[in-house]
Parts: structure tokens; sequence; C-alpha cells
């Protein structure tokens, strides 16, 4: 009697995994990157996701729900698989680790200046395993209940509208960035919307009944709908020039929130942050769990998760300062960029050799 | 375990065995009070226990006429109703432990089930108290328990299953199902399951129901159990199971999730918007116990820039006098609260009520002028508890109180953090318990927006058209209510 993971659960995980700490500073990037109106240039580049999970569909049909490993392995000798898959999982590692550590340390600056942060960070790690030993229909379970511990923040937003203007928005569009457009630039931007691409790790839970890239879609379009809220607010709530030079624009706007009973809200509003980089770092550790798992077959899943949340706290000893660990995001983020785009082109084209070998192999 | 496989061997041997006079003797030896007499007349002899049989039904119906009878009307009048003929030594014994007579007529073994009614009839439940509904709660005796369910269902297709607990006690329990309505699978699933435990004796539901959940080290209960009538028999018909067994006032029911414990009868009693308010008073009260005090710690540790100017006065001041630092503090309250609270379920009623007032009195103002504690805690502490009392079950109400030992420490440590960290491992605990293989976060996770309107709130009845969801019931639809 299991669970089936249908297109709604789907769509909040999609929404949680890529709500991470990247959204903190999304309004300064698109101002720095984009410039003015940059909430339009940041649709477009919503779109450009939406075309690579339109790719992953087209893997999803042509492989006919078949997981990327059994795609990759009807082709490819292990020999050539196993480093692709370690690298991988290192990769996914790091962004979670990173996206984890990146949220402490904001944290840290915030309200715990004095205290180390990888023993905040132990205990996020804590959580990571208690997470990770789960099986994903229970990770969904929990990351729906995350969601709407987080989804509730998007009621802070009304509060804004009378200090808001729109005249701060300008009728200039694209103007006022610090290097111009650029490619890096524009994939610094990009890369808040990363996480989508794990998508290609839910096949094997989803069959044509539970509309899988519905709610891959669906997911997007509503962290898209989220992102633009953010930036809308911190744009016409700052001035251009003051979203540019702030650090965490959209922790300045929740620090503006003051109530009669309560003040310095952003206090008890960021930390329902965690649990979406939370979401996060437990998804990618999973993508690397499954690549893991295929090397290591006599393994049970749940005995990855000690070793795997250990490496995570590992690698948050990395970056000791949030400088560093936003260089390394950057770094990370830019890498699974490019995987994210290049894993379903080089799926498409096993699937097609793959199929062409079978048929051979049937004609013979 | 107090049977062995040379025990179950010998049970095996005693099913095939006729039951003769020395062989139900020997089996009853060392019982003292067991009765083996011998009737004058008719000259059949007879085992049984006073204490289980009903001594003013034995005396009229077998050992008037037998003593009448003569040695050659023996048989003939004891082969047929109300008397049965023993087969076999196993079931003779279990019969005679049931309240039956062995009745001893040449080679020849009959029963007389005269079982005694014993315990209290049934009464109002003191744990579960209604303001409006039905008062009758649910006693030790299951012939009381089920006859009431089957006042309430009277349809053959509430179906009854009997089965047995404890390798030497052999408790019995009635599991209960409406044929049609509940899930078959879950039926076999739980029945089997409760046939599989292997234990000396079970004493009560709430004990039986550890033995088969599915996660034996969480703190939350898997099992709805509850004393009333109308709650089961609203659990029977929403598809769901029921199991009651024999000295326990508790009945429980399955499959069961989270929300389902915020419920009460009464919601149903009260019109749908007063039910709904109810339900979310409730589900406040879970937030207020869980978190209140523990974010009182977490703000006079780490985050007095949240207080506002005005209060952040009086609190300071108050704070001043107390030499604990605001995580101690706290941990002292609420431990003397669960003291209190402790101490007045043990004692007798009036003796209970002196506890409240020197609670009263001494975690009231003295605590506050002894510099022991600040009064703001004292007003957070008071809260958190009355709010735990809010939650209808109280093993659920119990769970929640000690999970907020666990936020409070958090929250001390790592402030608001802490607390949220507190609630992700809360959450992330709860997305891993099933109860016979569902979730028990429906209907949030698996989110099921219809089940919603009688979980969260207490929809209106044109509304509640559907059976749960986690029921899986066959027979979907409940009612055929029109606005």
């Amino acid at each position: 009697m299991k669970e089936k993971l249908n297109g709604f659960h789907v769509a909040l995980l999609i929404f949680m995994i890529e709500l991470d700490v990247t959204v903190f500073m999304l309004p300064r990037m698109v101002a720095v990157q984009i410039g003015t109106n940059g909430w339009l240039g940041f649709l477009g580049l919503s779109l450009i996701a939406a075309f690579n999970i339109w790719l992953y569909r087209l893997v999803y049909r042509a492989g006919q729900g078949r997981s990327v490993f059994d795609i990759s392995e009807a082709v490819l000798p292990k020999i050539v698989l196993y480093p692709l898959y370690a690298s991988l999982s290192l990769l996914w590692l790091g962004i979670g680790a990173f996206a984890g550590k990146s949220f402490v340390l904001v944290f840290q600056t915030l309200s715990f200046q004095t205290s180390p942060p990888m023993q905040i960070f132990a205990v996020y790690c804590l959580l990571v395993y208690a997470l990770l030993a789960k099986d994903l229909y229970s990770i969904v379970k929990a990351s729906t209940v995350f969601f709407l511990l987080s989804i509730w923040m998007l009621v802070l937003a009304p509060y804004f509208f009378k200090d808001w203007s729109i005249h701060r928005f300008t009728a200039f569009f694209f103007h006022g960035t610090e290097n111009g457009h650029s490619l890096s630039g524009m994939l610094d931007v990009y890369a808040v919307f990363i996480g989508y691409e794990l998508c290609v790790f839910l096949f094997p839970f989803s069959d044509a009944k539970t509309k899988l890239f519905k709610g891959v879609f669906a997911g997007h379009a509503i962290i898209t709908a989220t992102y633009l809220l953010t930036i809308l607010v911190s744009f016409g709530f700052f001035s251009f020039e003051e979203v540019k030079i702030l650090q965490f624009p959209l922790i300045h706007t929740l620090e503006y929130i003051e109530m009669p009973f309560i003040n310095r809200v952003e206090n008890l509003v960021f930390p329902f942050f965690l649990f979406s980089n939370l979401v996060t770092t437990v998804m990618f550790a999973f993508a690397a769990r499954s690549a893991l798992g295929r090397m290591l077959p006599g393994v049970e899943a749940k005995r990855f998760a000690l070793p795997l949340a250990a490496a995570v706290f590992a690698l948050g000893f990395l970056p000791s300062v949030f400088r560093e660990a936003a260089a390394l995001i950057r770094l990370t983020y830019f890498t699974e960029t490019c995987v994210a785009f290049i894993l379903p082109l080089l799926l498409l084209i096993l699937i097609k050799i793959g199929g062409k070998t079978s048929k051979e192999a049937s004609s013979r | 375990m107090a049977d062995g496989k040379g025990n179950d061997a010998g049970a095996n041997a005693a099913e095939k065995t006729k039951p003769t006079l020395a062989l139900v003797a020997e089996s009853v030896k060392g019982c003292a009070d067991c009765l083996h007499e011998k009737l004058a007349g008719s000259g059949a002899e007879l085992i049984y226990f006073p204490t289980l049989v009903d001594l003013d039904c034995l005396q009229r119906d077998l050992i008037r006429p037998l003593s009448q009878a003569s040695p050659e009307q023996l048989n003939s009048l004891l082969s047929g109703a109300p008397y049965r003929t023993a087969t076999d030594l196993k079931s003779c014994a279990k019969s005679i432990m049931d309240g039956a007579a062995a009745v001893f007529a040449g080679q020849d073994v009959y029963l007389f089930d005269a079982p005694k009614s014993t315990g209290r009839k049934i009464e109002q439940s003191e744990t579960e108290t209604i303001i409006t509904g039905p008062h009758d709660g649910f006693v030790e005796a299951l012939e009381e328990n089920l006859g009431v369910i089957r006042k309430r269902i009277r349809s053959p297709k509430l179906k009854s299953v009997a089965l047995e607990v404890g390798e030497v006690a052999k408790t019995r329990a009635i599991l209960l199902y409406v044929e049609g309505l509940a899930n078959e699978q879950f039926v076999t699933m739980l029945t089997d399951r409760i046939q599989d435990i292997e234990i000396d004796g079970v004493s009560d539901a709430n004990m039986l129901v550890q033995l088969i959940d599915e996660n034996p080290n969480s703190l939350f209960p898997q099992y709805l159990t509850t004393e009333r009538p109308d709650a089961v028999v609203s659990k029977l018909l929403g598809g769901r199971i029921a199991v009651i067994l024999d000295g326990s006032p508790s009945v429980f029911s399955a499959p069961t999730a989270f929300l389902e414990f915020f419920s009460s009868p009464d919601d149903y009693y009260q019109r749908w918007p007063i039910g709904t308010a109810l339900r979310i008073l409730r589900l406040i009260g879970f937030l207020i116990t869980i978190c209140f005090t523990a974010f009182y710690v977490s703000v006079t540790t780490f985050h007095y820039e949240m207080i506002p100017h005005t209060m952040l006065l009086n609190l300071a001041e108050s704070r001043s006098r107390v030499p604990f630092p605001p995580l101690i503090e706290a941990l002292l309250m609420e431990t003397t609260i669960e003291l209190l609270r402790e101490a007045g379920a043990r004692l007798p009623t009036k003796i209970g009520q002196t506890i409240g007032i020197v609670g009263g009195i001494v975690i009231g103002q003295a605590a506050v002028q002894a510099g022991f504690t600040s009064n703001i805690l004292i007003i957070a502490v008071a809260i958190s508890a009355i709010a735990s009392f809010v939650i209808p079950s109280y093993i659920m109400s119990a769970s929640l109180r000690l999970i907020r030992f666990g936020l409070i420490v958090l929250a001390g440590i790592l402030g608001n953090l802490g607390l949220i960290f507190g609630i992700g491992f809360l959450v992330v605990h709860m997305a891993g318990v099933t109860n016979l293989g569902t979730s028990y976060l429906t209907p949030i996770a698996p989110a099921k927006f219809m089940d919603i309107l009688d979980t969260l709130v207490r929809g209106p009845f044109w509304a509640l058209k559907k059976r749960p969801s986690l029921s899986r019931s066959p027979n979907k639809t409940r009612a055929k209510i029109k606005r």
C-alpha cells in the first residue's frame, strides 16, 4: 500500500528545492546583472529553465519512464559511468553543503555573531541525516509540510504596499548594470532556479497517472511567481541603486516589519527559511545517494544516510565566512547549471543509441 | 515468554484429548477458588469457578434440575440446550475459565455457560467528558462495550472477529468492522498483528496498541483510543476498524492520522461554524503547548530586540531578580507544573483539590516574590499547560507536553532557529510514522482536500459526503445530503 508521488506533491517538492539561500540575494543579483526592470529579464530566464524542464520531459517520454541510470547503463560501460556518478555525487553534496552552510552563516551574522557556525551546521546536518534516512515518500511528505511552514511568508507581502511605489521602477529597461550584460551575470541570476533538474531522479517513483511533469512545471511556476513577488517588492520598496548595494535585500525588507506585540520580525521569520534550504540539501544528497546506490547495489539505501550527512558536514568546513560560501555556491551552481542542460541532451542521445542497438540486436 | 515450544506441543495434544473428570480436575489443580462438587440425586459431578459463574443461574438452571433427576435421566437431560458437549480438553478448560460449569455424567462431559457479569455498569467517561451529546462511556466488560456499539449500529453488517491476546492471560478481544465499508486488507492486517503478539498478557487497550504499531519508538500515539461509544461508532461508519479488549475501558480504532487526535465527538453536535472554531482553537492550543514557553526562552535569551519597548521594561524588571538563565528558569517551572499535574492525577479527588490550591500559591505570587521566576514566565507556563489540556486525547496531550521540553532546550541553545530546528525534527519524524501503512500526516501529506473538511475544520454535513480517504473504504460515499 505505497503512496504515489503525485503531481501536486512533486510541485511542492520542486518549489522547495529551488527555494534556497540564493533568494536572499536575488533582488540584488537581478538589479546588478539585469538592471532596471530586471523582473522582465528574470521572467525570460525562468522560461529558459522551463525549456530545460521540457527537455527532461522529452527524456521521460523517450525513455518511457526508465531511470537515468537504466538509460545510461544500457549504452555506456560502468567503467565510464562510475567516475561520472562519483563526480556528480560530490558536486551534489557540495551544493547541499554550501547552501546549508550559507544559510547558517547568514543566520549567524544576524543573531549569533559569537557562536561557532559549525556547531549550528552540525544540528542542520543532524536534520539532514534524519530526513535522508527515510524513503523518498517520507521526504516528500516532510517537504509538503515544510512548504506550508514556508509559504505563509507570502502573507507578509501586503505589509509593504503602503511604502511601495511604482515610480521606483523607472520607464527604462535593463539599464544600470554594474558590468553590462554578460553570460556569467545571467548565470548568477539563473542559479536561483537550480534544483528542478532533480526531477530526473523522480522518474522511478511516478507513472502516467501521477502527472510528474505537470507537477514539475507547476512547481517551477509557483517558485517563479514567488521570486517575482520578492523582486517586485524589493524594487518598489527600495530605490534601484539601494537594491544594488544591499547584501540581502529580502532580509532588509523583513526588517522593516514591526507589529504592536512583536518587533524585529525577521528574527522569527528568517529561521523558517531553514526548511527550504533543508529540502534543497536533502534532495541533492538524495541524488548523490541514488548515484552511489547504483555503484554499491548491495548497500541498503538507508545506510548511505550517515556517511552522506557526515560528508555534507565535512564539506561545510570549506567556507568559513559568507563570502567564501557565496563563491563556492557560485562555482557549484554554475557547474550544476551546465549539468542541468547537458544531462537531458546526453540522455536523449543515449536513448537514441540504445534504441538502435536494441533494434539491431533484435533484427540479428 | 511464559509459554515455550513445549507448551505449544502440550496445547496441541490437549486439542485432541477427550476431556475426562481426572484430566479436567488435573488442569485446575492448585486453584483454591475452583469448586469440585458431586450432586446428590443424579450423581453428576461439577467443576466450576464460583468467582466466574453466575451462581443464581447455576443454581436455578443446573444444580436444581440435576439434583432432582435420577442417574438414568442425566444424559437425556443434558443432551440439548442450554448444555453443550465438551469435545476436547483444551476447549473444556477454556470454557471453564470463561465462566462455564463442566458437568461430568459418566464418560460424557457437558458444559453449561453461566458467565458472571462483573465490573461496573455503563457510566460516564471520566477522561473524555463532553457537554452535549451522549454521556455513556465504555467500561471494563467486553460484552457491555460490544452491546453499546451494537445498539448504535443495528445491522448484521457490523462484523466481529473474536481474538485472544496474551499467551498466559488469554484476554478476549473483539475486532469490529462494518462489512462493505472497511478495507478488508486492513482487517486482515490488524487481525494478523493482534494474533502475532507474543506476550504473557495485556492489561489495557492503550498497552495493546503499543504492541501492534509500526513505530514503537515514536513519541506519538498511533492508534486513537477512546472511551466514548459514539466516537467508535463514528469511526466504524467512516470505514475504520475498532478493537475492544476485555478489561479495558478504552477502545481503539485504525487507521489513524495525527490530526484526528484533535477532534472530539461534540464537534459534530455543535453547529458547524462552532465545531470548526473549536477545532482551530485546539490546533492553536497544540502550537501554544509545544512552542510558547520555548519562544519565551528564545526571546529572553537571544532575541530581546523582538520585545516591544513597553513590554521590555516590565520583563527586564521581573527578570532582573531571577538568578537563573531563562532556560533553567523555564525548565524548573515546567517541571513544577508537571509535578503538580502528576500529583493531582494520582491523589484522591478531595486531596487533589488541595494540591491545586498549594500549587496555585506556590507557583503563583510566592515564586515571583521569592525571585524564583519572572511573572511573564508564569503566564507562559500556565497558558502552555492550559493549552495542553484542550487536546481531547490525554495520550496525545502527554506526548506533546514531553516534546515541549525538547523544544525549550533547543530554544535555549539556538534561539528561534533552535525552535525551528525542533519543529523540523518533529515534522521529519512524523513524516516517517505510518499506521497500517497509511501516512500519519494525512490529509496534509499526502494532501487530501476533501478530508481537510473533516480534520482541520468541521465542515457542514452537506459537505461531508465522502468517507475519509485514510480508511481506503470500498464504499466512498458517506452521505447524499443536498444543501
